[in-house]
């Protein structure tokens, strides 16, 4: 009997400590109170990164911050909103899951007088009150991954496939950005048109990249590039045209410049990627939140530019080892 | 030792009290855990209620008696405005002047602090709650700044907040019940999730597109809801059928509608929406939003400040409670967990029985689907990932035997509450999500753990009660 007893103080010994480690030091100490972040998830090193540079920024400013993984799951990322509410934060940022389905959570925020805070991606939900949003251009960083594959693929044009992740607005617009590029190109063109042939299912991820990347290839044999709507699907992509022995003839463009996809660019994997700036979304909605709080004014949706990235750039990058 | 007649007094109460915790295991963890969570959540807390607002009152009255010109600041929220409220009327008649009043952001107080400035007249204080205090303009105002004495309590015993922790874990736990039935005759029903996800969207759809959209009448939405509900028990019903009639392992069975569920759930959503959008175009697999205001009530409504899906929790608990303890029904579950062969030569409709458990635990997925849709204003066809496991936890956690035939609807609801606790405290303690799949993990094995080891706790029981012949048969 006593061995279960046991069993239930070991729970009690990692609850505690996990809690002493990680959230203790909120209470009593002066800070200006307790940002919490919910981001879409920490198993991509993107929104990682927008997390660690939130962290560090609040921090320098006096916030404490509590980060969660909302794990892709917008019912998960509702739940911590929620107990955010009832913790008593000051101001929450998201990463939106869904960006209708977070409406209900964003209105109960509202209801409480709790600012929302969106980064990297946006929410449409009707009658929800955002009080800032930062993240990238992404109709410009389509127009860029429309420009670096008419770079790669030279005046032979050739026939291109989209790795999409349609559930995510984010990629929808760089999809948008990317076709109206190739559509410019294409206008007094009948010679060295380049044709986009299809649009895959990529999920955003290196496996299911990989899977549709492999179908594509049998289904498109003369497939000259391939716009992939992230890194990971880029590299997934990479993968099965490698093992199809086709790495030679078809060009990646990617999106991101997280540093897996750098590296790819370096080693001339990818051909170049439109990079975004997870850091500074992070610094910049922390700033954001101190001129809300402080009464200034700022700009309620700040969408910063992406720039082209090729191999010259890799060359030269010294986070690259 | 059988013939340990000598027994001390203490010895004798201190196996009484081993034998309680014993039986009540799952209740002592889930007391504890809430212990636990209460002194990792011990936090400041910043009262915004009446009380509140007439405590600030004779605070500026004692510091800053008449003529004391008073800015009061809230955000604009329900709650604030009643502490605002009960500021100014503590300060009513008391010849202090409200020289004006802030409902919203920082940015507000800022505006209304330029706008007092331009007219003459000065201002002394601030009035306003601990949140406000800190912000900038407030700060900077060059008044002296009252708010209400904050508190020590611990955040996880908010009401708040526990309403929260339940009203999280509610579709959970009504899951459990329907998937309780199901381990008790030793089966095991995994496609639950999937049916949540087909009967959230199934009448999403509906009510879109057949009870007419953002007019349909509350009947209409019921109509759709059940038209869900409905579907979820037949995918329940097939299951059942898989497992009596072509004695397929209910692993296998519902493994299959499990991804059968999944599939049609996305294609009906994508449908939806290529509809939606006027054909040609491939559909995303987004949520099918209801327009009808009223849908959202189940989800997001209240009764009596209880939300509505604890509500729809207990009545549910109450009702599979009465079911299993009360009904001829009830005791041919357990006897079918027990031992199929003596329960059909004891004549057992095993058959029916089975059908029936497969159909209801459908059917209770169903119901969490209805739920899920509602709060989150529509169908999601990627609702209830991984559920199944969740409610699996909870139902063993809660102490069913996966081998059958023992295990309480109540044993479930505390499990239930235990996996919810956990989560949610872990949560407000700011535990990251990679460690509490950690502690997840370890409970669920320790819950296994004591389901093997159980029949060695009752034989020693046994032969601590001398003898005794009243083993407990759940």
């Amino acid at each position: 009997m006593l061995t279960w007893m046991l069993v239930a103080m070991s729970f009690a010994a990692l609850g505690a400590c996990g809690g002493g480690t990680d959230g203790g030091d909120g209470s009593g100490s002066v800070t200006r109170g307790t940002i919490g972040f919910s981001a879409m998830t920490l198993k991509n090193p993107f929104f990682k990164i927008i997390a660690d540079s939130l962290t560090a920024e609040a921090e320098r400013h006096g916030f404490d911050v509590v980060v969660t993984d909302a794990e892709r799951d917008v019912n998960r990322q509702s739940q911590q909103v929620d107990n955010f509410l009832a913790s008593g934060v000051v101001a929450i940022v998201l990463n939106p899951v869904d960006r209708i389905a977070i409406g209900p959570a964003v209105r109960r925020a509202n209801e409480a007088g709790v600012p929302v805070f969106t980064s990297d991606l946006q929410a449409v939900a009707d009658g929800v009150e955002i009080a800032g949003h930062v993240g990238t251009d992404n109709y410009q960083g389509g127009l860029l991954a429309g420009e670096a594959m008419i770079e790669a693929l030279g005046e032979a044009g050739g026939e291109v496939l989209v790795l999409h992740f349609k559930q995510a607005n984010s990629c929808v617009l760089r999809v948008d950005g990317f076709r109206h590029a190739i559509g410019e190109y294409n206008r007094d063109r009948t010679e060295g048109r380049i044709e986009i042939v299809a649009e895959l299912e990529g999920g955003g991820l290196r496996d299911e990249g990989y899977r549709a990347m492999a179908d594509g290839i049998q289904a498109y044999p003369d497939l000259a590039g391939v716009f992939a709507i992230n890194d990971p699907s880029a590299l997934g992509a990479r993968t099965a045209l490698e093992q199809a022995g086709r790495a030679d003839q078809v060009r990646i463009v990617g999106f991101d410049g997280e540093i897996a996809g750098r590296q790819a660019i370096r080693d001339e994997k990818i051909y170049a990627d439109p990079i975004q700036y997870p850091d500074r979304m992070g610094v910049m909605t922390v700033q954001n939140i101190v001129r809300y709080l402080d009464g200034e004014d700022f700009e309620r949706v700040h969408l910063i530019p992406t720039e082209l990235y090729r191999q010259a750039d890799a060359e030269q990058d010294p986070t690259l080892d | 030792m059988p013939e340990d007649v000598g027994e001390s007094a203490a010895g004798r109460w201190r196996r009484r009290l081993l034998d309680l915790l014993g039986r009540n295991l799952s209740v002592v963890v889930l007391a504890l855990l809430c212990l636990i969570s209460s002194v990792a959540t011990w936090r400041e807390q910043n009262p915004i209620t009446s009380r509140s607002g007439g405590a600030v009152a004779r605070q500026v009255l004692e510091a800053c008696p008449a003529p004391c010109s008073v800015l009061v600041v809230a955000r604009d929220t329900e709650a604030d405005r009643v502490f605002a409220r009960a500021i100014e009327e503590g300060l009513d008649d008391s010849g202090v002047r409200i020289a004006g009043r802030v409902f919203g952001q920082p940015r507000d107080v800022r505006l209304e602090l330029e706008r007092l400035a331009g007219l003459d007249g000065s201002l002394d204080a601030i009035a306003t709650h601990r949140i406000a205090s800190d912000w900038g303009p407030v700060r900077s105002a060059g008044a002296r700044v009252f708010s209400p004495r904050s508190y020590y309590w611990p955040t996880f015993l908010t009401p708040r907040n526990l309403l929260n922790v339940v009203n999280q874990n509610a579709d959970i736990a009504i899951i459990a019940l329907g998937m309780t039935l199901v381990i008790l005759t030793a089966g095991i029903d995994l496609s639950v999730g999937s049916l949540l996800a087909l009967a959230g969207v199934i009448a999403a759809v509906a009510a879109q597109e057949w009870f007419g959209g953002a007019a349909a009448s509350p009947a209409g939405l019921l109509a759709a809801m059940l038209l869900g509900v409905a579907a979820a028990a037949l995918g329940g019903l097939l299951s059942g059928t898989m497992v009596t009639a072509f004695r397929v392992p209910p692993f296998v069975a519902t493994l299959g509608l499990m991804m059968l569920a999944r599939g049609l759930a996305l294609i009906l959503a994508v449908g939806h929406q290529r509809r939606l959008v006027g054909g040609g175009a491939e559909g995303t697999p987004e949520a099918v939003r209801v327009d009808a205001a009223a849908f959202a009530w189940l989800g997001n409504g209240a009764v009596l400040g209880v939300p509505n899906p604890i509500v729809l929790m207990l009545v549910l608990f109450v009702a599979a409670h009465l079911l299993m303890t009360r009904t001829m029904f009830g005791r041919y579950v357990y006897a079918v967990g027990g031992n199929v062969e003596a329960a059909r030569l004891s004549g057992v409709p095993v058959t029916a029985v089975l059908l029936a458990v497969y159909c209801l635990c459908g059917a209770f997925a169903g119901l969490a689907g209805i739920v899920d849709a509602s709060r989150f204003e529509g169908g999601r066809p990627n609702a209830g990932e991984l559920y199944e496991l969740q409610v699996i936890a909870a139902v063993v956690v809660g102490g069913a035997s996966l081998a059958g035939g023992r295990g309480r609807i109540a044993g479930t609801l505390i499990g239930a509450m235990i996996i919810a606790v956990i989560q949610n405290g872990l949560n407000i303690a700011g535990v990251a999500s990679y460690e509490q799949k950690v502690v997840f993990g370890a409970l669920i094995l320790a819950a296994v753990l004591l389901d093997r080891l159980q029949p060695k706790i009752a034989s020693r029981r046994a032969r601590m009660t001398r003898g005794s012949t009243s083993t407990p048969v759940q």
